[in-house]
C-alpha cells in the first residue's frame, strides 16, 4: 500500500464550500468520502414555531433555488389543510419555479461548471484557448453574457411574487396575488425574449429541432449539421468534454429518482405524465419502477448525529447534532438519504431517464451515466420547458380573473408531504403540525441524495461511488474530480457547508 | 493600483452573492471594473485552484498582500459551545479566518441580515452571530469597538437578501474613500434611511386603513398580516427587485428582513394587535396620536377603496 495516497480536496465553484477526501493508488480515485462540514440547524429552528413560518424560513436555506424549498413548503401546508390550489395559482407556482430553475441551469453550467474549461490543467486540450476566451470566470466573453441574460428570466418571479430570490408568495391554498393581466402579457415577453437569446447563443438552433434529437447517433447528426450548433454553448459543451473525457468520467450506481414535478392544472392543454410534467419514478438504469414516498430513509451511521440503527423515515427522522470529530467513522453534516435502501443519484438527468427520453436513455445505454451527460441534461432542460411555461401564461391570459387562492381553515394539526424537483433534484420536506405549533419539520435536498457519505451499510453515496477511478496528477488541482462532482451541481449550502481538515498524509 | 476585494462566505445560503448576479447597470461585472476592483477570491465565481486560495490567503493574513475590502456572507457560526466547528475551513472555525482577514482590511462589510446581525440562526443551536452586532447588540464577532484600517466600523448591508444595488454603490463609495453616512446599525443611510413602506403601491389603502385578513386582496398588510413595511428601513419600493416589483406590492407582507431583529419569534403573516391596532407603530408615532389618526382616516375612506377598486 505504499503507493497509496489520502488526499483533502475542497472544492471551489459550487454552492458552498465542498471537500472530498478521496484515496489515490497509482494515480487513481479507489476510495472517496464526500464530507459536509457546516451545521445551520434549520429542522431544529423551525420546530415551536407557527405553521406559516416555513414559508419565510425554509426559502432561507438555498439562494439559487430558494423557491422550491417554498413550493415544498407551501405544498406539505396544502396537504395538512386538505386544500387543492386553485388552477391559476398552480399555474404561477409552476412559471416561477420555472423560471428559477432555467436560470440556475444556465448560470451553473457556464458560471461554475464550463469554466473549469479555462483551468491550467486542459491547456494541453485543441479547445482550450477558445475555452479561456468563451469561458474565463467573469471575463470570458459566453460568461459576461450569461451574466447579462440570465438575470432577466427571474423578472418573472419577481412579477409574479415580488421579487427574487426569497420571496415567500406561495401559501397553502394558493398564492397571495393574482398580477394583474398587463404583468402576465410582460412576463410572456420575458420569456419569449429568454427562449430567443437560449435558442441563439446557448443552444444553437430552435428548441424543435433539439427536441428531434432522440439518439448518440442523432446527437452527432445535430453537431454536423452546422457551426451554428457546434458553436453553441450546448456544442462546445459535448466537444470539449469529449476531448476532455468527460463522456468516461464519473459514472456512479446509474440509479436515478425523480419525485415528480409541475403538476398539470385542471383544465390545461399541456400534456404530462399522471398528472405532472416532470414525472416521477425510480430507475435502475433504463428501467422505470413507480416512486413511492414511504420506501425513503434516512441514514445517519456517517453522519454527526446522534445514532439509530438502520434508516428512517422522514416522519420518524429526528436533527440531533453530535459534533464528534473523525470518531467512529462519522465524518459528514449530512445524513444519507436512501430509496429502498439503495443509494440514487438525482437531478435532470434521472429526470430523463425516469422520463424515458431516447436520447439520455442512448446516452447512458453503453457505459452508464457521466460527467458529460449530467451537465448535457441540465443544459438543454430549459428545452423541456419552454412549451409548458408558455402554454400555462397564455392559459393565465384566457382565464385571467378566476381565482387564485382558496381560503385553506385552520392548521391545527396534521401531516403533510412537499415534494418537487429542484434545479439539483428531487426535494422534500415532511411536516407535522400539532396543536397549532410546527412539531416535526424534516427537509431531504437534492444534495443530500447526490452528496451523501455512508450509509449504516457501509455504502458510498451517488458522487462518493462516482468518484472512483478517476485520474488525480495533482491534488491541488483536482480539475477531472471538480467535473465530476460538479455535473450533480452540487448544492452544499442546502445541505451543509463542507469542510474538513487539511494537508495530505501518506499511508 | 486596483482595489482589491476577498469575498468569503460563512453561515447563509449564497443568496446575497446570486442577488448580486441579478445587478443591473452596472452589473456584478461591470461594478468591479468601474471601480477598479479587483476579486481577489470569490468562493462560487472564481478560476483560483485550490492551492492558489490557500496561498493567497496566507499571504493576506501575514500582510504581504494588501486586502481593501473583505465582504462576508452569512451569519458567523459560533457554535457548538462558541467553539466555531459547526462551520469550519480546513479544520479551523471559520469564525478564526473571517476574524484574522478583518485585522487586515481596509473595509469590512457585512454583506445581508446574516452577516450583519446573525439573522437565520441566531437563537439556534449554531449560536449565530453578526461581525459587529447580535441582534441589536453591540459585539459579534469582532467587537464593539472594531474598526478597520480605514477607521470605519463594519458596514452592515443588511437584508434577506441584500439588494444588488446597494453592494454595488457601497464598493464604488469605498472604492474612492466616500464616506457613507449610517445609521445607529452601521447601516448606509442612502438606503435604510427610508421605510420599505415608502413607494408601496398599496399606499393609499394604508393610508384609509383599509385592511386585509386575508391573501389574494389589494389592501394593506400592516394591520393584520404581519406586514413590517412601515417599522424597518429598507430601499425594496424604491429600487424594486429584478426591476420589477416588491414584495408588498405583490402581496407578499413585509418580513422586516433589513432589521436587526430579523427573523422575529413572532410568527409570520401575524400583526399582534390590541383592539385592531397593531402593538408595534412606526418609529417616533405617539400611541393615542396614532389612534386618532387612523379611526378618522378610516372614516373618511372613499368609496373606490373600500371596495378595492383602485390597482395596486
Amino acid at each position: 500500500m505504499a503507493n497509496r495516497v489520502i488526499c483533502d480536496i475542497p472544492l471551489n465553484r459550487v454552492e458552498g464550500d465542498l471537500e472530498i477526501k478521496v484515496a489515490v493508488e497509482d494515480g487513481r480515485v479507489v476510495d472517496a468520502w464526500s464530507s459536509g462540514t457546516m451545521f445551520r440547524g434549520f429542522e431544529r429552528m423551525l420546530v415551536g414555531r407557527a405553521p406559516l413560518d416555513g414559508l419565510v424560513i425554509t426559502p432561507r436555506i438555498c439562494g439559487i433555488c430558494s423557491l422550491t424549498h417554498l413550493t415544498a413548503a407551501a405544498k406539505a401546508l396544502d396537504g395538512i389543510a386538505g386544500v387543492a390550489p386553485p388552477p391559476n395559482a398552480g399555474r404561477l407556482r409552476n412559471v416561477a419555479l420555472m423560471a428559477e430553475t432555467m436560470q440556475s441551469d444556465v448560470r451553473q453550467s457556464v458560471l461554475m461548471h464550463m469554466n473549469g474549461f479555462a483551468n491550467v490543467f486542459h491547456s494541453g486540450h485543441d479547445l482550450y484557448d477558445q475555452a479561456v476566451a468563451r469561458y474565463a470566470s467573469l471575463a470570458g466573453e459566453r460568461s459576461l453574457d450569461v451574466v447579462r441574460q440570465t438575470k432577466r428570466i427571474v423578472e418573472i418571479i419577481a412579477l409574479i411574487g415580488g421579487q427574487w430570490p426569497h420571496t415567500s408568495f406561495m401559501v397553502p391554498g394558493g398564492v397571495v396575488y393574482a398580477p394583474p393581466v398587463s404583468d402576465i402579457l410582460k412576463c410572456r415577453n420575458i420569456l419569449s425574449q429568454f427562449r430567443s437569446w437560449y435558442e441563439g447563443t446557448v443552444l444553437g438552433c430552435p428548441t424543435e429541432r433539439w427536441l428531434e434529437v432522440d439518439s448518440r447517433q442523432a446527437l452527432e447528426a445535430w453537431l454536423a449539421e452546422s457551426s451554428r450548433h457546434r458553436e453553441s454553448d450546448v456544442g462546445f459543451l459535448i466537444r470539449f468534454g469529449l476531448g476532455a473525457g468527460l463522456g468516461n468520467l464519473g459514472r456512479g450506481y446509474d440509479r436515478f429518482l425523480s419525485y415528480g414535478s409541475l403538476e398539470l392544472p385542471e383544465g390545461t392543454t399541456v400534456a404530462g405524465t399522471a398528472g405532472r410534467l416532470v414525472a416521477a419514478g425510480f430507475a435502475e438504469g433504463v428501467t422505470v419502477e413507480a416512486f413511492d414516498q414511504a420506501r425513503i430513509a434516512e441514514h445517519v451511521a456517517s453522519s454527526w448525529y446522534r445514532d439509530y440503527p438502520g434508516g428512517r423515515h422522514p416522519f420518524d427522522g429526528e436533527t440531533e447534532p453530535v459534533p464528534s470529530g473523525d470518531e467512529g467513522g462519522k465524518y459528514s453534516w449530512s445524513k444519507a438519504p436512501r430509496y429502498k435502501g439503495l443509494a440514487a443519484e438525482t437531478g435532470p438527468l434521472a429526470e430523463r431517464i425516469v422520463a424515458g427520453d431516447p436520447l439520455f436513455r442512448d446516452l447512458i445505454a453503453d457505459g452508464g451515466a457521466n460527467a458529460l451527460v449530467r451537465q448535457l441534461a441540465r443544459l438543454t432542460r430549459p428545452t423541456t420547458y419552454f412549451q409548458a411555461m408558455d402554454a400555462w401564461l397564455g392559459e393565465l391570459i384566457q382565464r385571467f380573473g378566476e381565482p387564485v387562492y382558496h381560503h385553506p381553515g385552520d392548521l391545527q394539526d396534521g401531516e403533510g408531504i412537499g415534494l418537487c424537483q429542484a434545479a439539483r433534484g428531487a426535494l422534500g420536506h415532511w411536516v407535522r403540525i400539532k396543536d397549532g405549533r410546527i412539531a416535526h419539520y424534516q427537509i431531504i435536498t437534492p444534495t443530500a441524495w447526490n452528496g451523501a457519505p455512508r450509509d449504516s451499510e457501509g455504502l458510498r453515496g451517488p458522487w462518493e461511488e462516482a468518484l472512483i477511478g478517476i485520474p488525480v496528477s495533482d491534488p491541488d488541482n483536482p480539475a477531472l474530480l471538480g467535473h465530476v462532482v460538479r455535473s450533480f451541481d452540487p448544492c452544499l449550502v442546502c445541505t451543509v457547508h463542507v469542510v474538513g481538515a487539511s494537508g495530505r498524509r501518506t499511508l | 493600483m486596483p482595489i482589491s476585494l476577498f469575498w468569503v462566505q460563512c453561515g447563509g445560503c449564497g443568496g446575497d452573492s446570486i442577488s448580486f448576479l441579478n445587478a443591473e447597470s452596472p452589473n456584478f461585472v461591470e461594478v468591479l471594473k468601474g471601480a477598479g476592483i479587483r476579486l481577489l477570491w470569490h468562493p462560487s465565481l472564481s478560476d483560483a485552484t485550490i492551492g492558489e486560495r490557500r496561498a493567497l490567503v496566507e499571504r493576506l493574513r501575514q500582510g504581504e498582500e494588501a486586502l481593501d475590502i473583505l465582504v462576508v456572507e452569512g451569519s458567523i457560526v459560533r457554535g457548538p459551545s462558541s467553539t466555531g466547528m459547526y462551520d469550519t475551513h480546513e479544520g479551523r472555525p471559520k469564525k478564526d479566518l473571517v476574524a484574522a482577514l478583518a485585522r487586515r482590511a481596509r473595509f469590512v462589510v457585512a454583506l445581508g441580515t446574516c452577516a450583519s446581525f446573525g439573522g437565520i440562526g441566531v437563537d439556534g443551536p449554531i449560536e449565530a452571530s453578526g461581525l459587529q452586532f447580535r441582534r441589536c447588540e453591540p459585539g459579534g464577532l469582532l467587537g464593539a469597538d472594531f474598526r478597520a484600517a480605514s477607521g470605519l466600523p463594519v458596514v452592515n448591508l443588511a437584508g434577506c437578501p441584500c439588494h444588488p444595488e446597494v453592494l454595488a454603490g457601497t464598493l464604488m463609495a469605498l472604492a474612492v474613500d466616500v464616506r457613507l453616512e449610517m445609521d445607529e446599525f452601521n447601516r448606509p443611510l442612502a438606503w435604510y434611511g427610508m421605510t420599505v413602506h415608502q413607494g408601496c403601491t398599496r399606499n393609499e389603502y394604508h393610508e384609509y386603513r383599509i385592511e386585509e385578513e386575508d391573501f389574494g386582496q389589494k389592501g394593506c398588510l400592516f394591520f393584520h398580516k404581519g406586514c413590517h413595511g412601515p417599522l424597518v428601513g429598507g430601499p425594496c419600493n424604491k429600487l424594486l427587485w429584478n426591476r420589477r416589483s416588491s414584495k408588498t406590492r405583490a402581496g407578499v407582507p413585509c418580513f422586516g428582513c433589513t432589521s436587526p431583529e430579523f427573523p422575529t419569534v413572532d410568527p409570520f403573516f401575524f400583526t399582534r394587535n390590541i383592539e385592531g391596532v397593531p402593538t408595534a407603530l412606526p418609529n417616533g408615532i405617539i400611541r393615542s396620536h396614532y389612534l386618532v389618526y387612523k379611526t378618522m382616516a378610516a372614516a373618511a375612506a372613499p368609496e373606490r377603496l373600500k371596495n378595492r377598486k383602485a390597482e395596486i
